[in-house]
């Protein structure tokens, strides 16, 4: 009798590990099993290099949202946001992919704009800015620039 | 008689039909006008610069939309002012951008090899036409006009240039100058900004 209570703790005790252990894997891929209100909001950027499926979309420093999935369409990146439903976009608003710290995870930031119309459910933010392709402005510096150049204009 | 009269209505609908042009063709029109102002030989010399720089900015004055760029750029600070001050700033900011712009322009197109047009993408009322600007030291600028539909034709409302917005540096920039002084210090800064009031 003593033992089969023993055995009963024992089993309870494993299925509360692996409760936890699911809960953990679940926050840690940031996965939305119970599945998050809010909104989906679609954007084009050139180059999304370094954003990744969870990556924050933040305003003012203020996370409102994450990145759901990305794609490639037309040999660009297409970006889904999953945002807060309280937070309105304007149509004018616009995303930016951003670096927190200077090497640190990329992330995406909205200044809102200042136009009547929302963005809707399954709209599109037109206003994107790429992630900044250091290595092409530093090669690009380094070859010369337009702006360093004199400009024949005489 | 009646039938003839009714053709040429047909032909000037049709006719009017087709002048509005995709994005792509528009900004070409514009791009090609700009360059051959640039190149003219009767406008050249520095006793003609300033001729040049008003011709260049009558031809980017059509291609524009200057109210929707100026609202875009203020971004939040736009929906406290009141409409006085929304018509000044359009006013103050738009004269601002035509001066810049045009230097930058010249700049820009005179030491141009080719202009490679990379083509468009519409999106309902939304376009954006892209183009590389290659340089005669063979360096590629690419450049994307981001365009929005009015009443008969499209309209540029930002500049990306090497990925960076126009519209998105001007918003930064006017929110750091409202936070840090007011609305009307933004007002003075922008008008002592201008090379020639």
């Amino acid at each position: 009798m003593k033992n089969q209570r023993f055995e009963f703790f024992v089993g309870l005790f494993m299925a509360l590990g692996i409760l936890c252990l699911a809960f953990l894997s679940i926050r840690i891929a940031r996965n939305e099993l119970f599945a998050a209100n809010g909104y989906e909001v679609e954007a084009v950027f050139t180059n999304c290099n370094g954003l990744r499926n969870g990556s924050a979309i933040m305003i003012a420093g203020v996370e409102i949202g994450r990145v759901k999935e990305i794609t490639l369409q037309d040999y660009e990146a297409r970006v889904i946001l999953k945002l807060q439903p309280d937070v309105a976009l304007q149509k004018d608003a616009i995303a930016s992919i951003r670096t927190k710290g200077l090497i640190g995870e990329k992330y995406i930031e909205i200044t809102p704009g200042a136009a009547d119309q929302i963005i809707p459910h399954g709209g599109t933010l037109h206003g994107t800015e790429p992630a900044m392709d250091l290595e092409g402005l530093i090669s690009k510096f380094v070859q010369g620039n337009l702006s360093t150049n004199p400009a024949p204009n005489k | 008689m009646k039938q003839i009269a009714t053709l040429a209505a047909l032909l000037i609908a049709f006719a009017c039909v087709v002048r509005a042009d995709t994005p792509l063709a528009e900004v070409k029109t514009t791009t090609e006008k700009v360059l051959l102002l640039l190149k003219d030989s009767k406008l050249q010399g520095e006793e003609k610069k300033s001729e040049r720089r008003q011709l260049v900015r009558a031809e980017m004055e059509k291609r524009f939309a200057w109210e929707e760029s100026a609202r875009a750029c203020l971004g939040r600070h736009w929906i406290k002012r009141t409409p006085a001050e929304k018509a000044e700033f359009v006013k103050i900011f738009s004269e601002f951008l035509k001066d810049t712009y045009s230097d930058k322009v010249a700049t820009y197109y005179g030491d141009l090899d080719k202009v490679d047009y990379q083509g468009e993408k519409i999106q309902a009322d939304y376009a954006s036409v892209k183009l590389v600007l290659k340089t005669k030291a063979k360096i590629d600028h690419p450049l994307e006009y981001r365009m929005e539909k009015t009443s008969n034709d499209w309209k540029v409302y930002d500049v990306v240039i090497e990925g960076v917005s126009m519209v998105k540096n001007y918003r930064d920039q006017f929110d750091a100058i409202i936070a840090k002084s007011s609305y009307d210090g933004l007002i003075k800064e922008i008008k002592a900004k201008q090379p020639n009031p």
